[in-house]
């Protein structure tokens, strides 16, 4: 999908900027160090603006180093958007982040879309997080996500062609086994 | 900063070449400009793409990229639709990708 984006943001201005949440890194992922990654990959492709560099500098004298703070951030990312045409931010497994930094996350973002027309999320999750989503942004667009007899079976055929053991293989079971668990995936 | 961003898409490069690198910081970022990346946020997005373009299976899920809802998603113009799109689906179903 980001791959599919940036693809089509070549020879264009846009830019496209993802997102990993994940359960092994709940301690690291807060709101303000997910929007801080978001700047940080805008920041690393265009060149970091003056006044984000005075920020840091001010930070390191005044205050030991200390990072920004969440409304500041959200600030730096408004400008950082706005001179682009056009910005994708991804963020992937929302239900692995916390509650609390998905709700901050996702408020923060919320300020951003409002006044950046420019600017479009596309966000990943289980369901329940669905829900969460929907108290911040009133439409959304939804696709369900289940994978496709072609994809089940683009799956089992690479899994069969690893086989480190072949000799237990022939051509009768790997025909069973393309037509035994695509038919037991449907039926999920 | 309005006219200091140059194009973005220079940089992005062509995604499918399994050799294109964007987890290191394009020459032009100074010393200090990395400090200030790593005070922006100590997370390394990038670096986890890598590995999820490096295991992916191409081709699976494609159709997500085919369905109207992603075309008028990706491609409308400003303020013409929904700015989020929501992918949803149950533990496993491959939303991040299929392994």
């Amino acid at each position: 999908m980001i791959d599919s984006l940036c693809d089509q943001a070549e020879g264009k201005d846009v830019a496209v900027v993802w997102l990993y949440c994940d359960f092994l890194a709940q301690k690291e992922q807060s709101a303000t160090s997910m929007l801080g990654a978001i700047l940080k990959h805008l920041f690393s492709r265009g060149g970091i603006p003056e006044h984000v560099r005075e920020a840091f500098q001010k930070a390191k004298e005044e205050f030991s180093g200390r990072g920004l703070l969440l409304p500041d951030l959200v600030e730096i990312v408004k400008k950082a958007v706005a001179s682009l045409p056009r910005v994708f931010i991804c963020i992937d497994a929302l239900d692995e982040s916390t509650q609390q930094c998905r709700r901050e996350l996702l408020e923060s973002l919320q300020e951003i879309v409002q006044v950046s027309a420019n600017t479009r999320l596309f966000l990943t999750g289980r369901p329940h997080v669905g829900e969460d989503i929907i108290k911040c942004f009133s439409e959304v667009v939804r696709i369900h996500l289940t994978p496709t007899q072609d994809d089940i079976k683009s799956y089992l055929e690479m899994r069969l062609d690893e086989d480190i053991d072949p000799d237990m293989m022939d051509n009768e079971l790997r025909a069973d086994i393309m037509r035994v668990i695509p038919e037991k995936i449907s039926e999920v | 900063m309005s006219s200091e961003h140059p194009q973005f898409t220079g940089n992005v490069g062509s995604f499918n070449n399994n050799s294109f690198n964007i987890v290191n910081f394009p020459t032009e970022i100074d010393a200090e400009g990395r400090q200030v990346l790593q005070w922006l946020s100590p997370l390394e997005p990038q670096q986890r793409h890598q590995g999820v373009r490096t295991d992916r299976l191409d081709g699976i899920g494609n159709w997500v990229l085919e369905t109207n809802e992603f075309g008028k998603w990706s491609g409308a113009e400003d303020g013409c639709v929904e700015p989020v799109l929501f992918c949803y689906g149950n533990p496993g179903v491959g939303k991040t990708y299929l392994r």
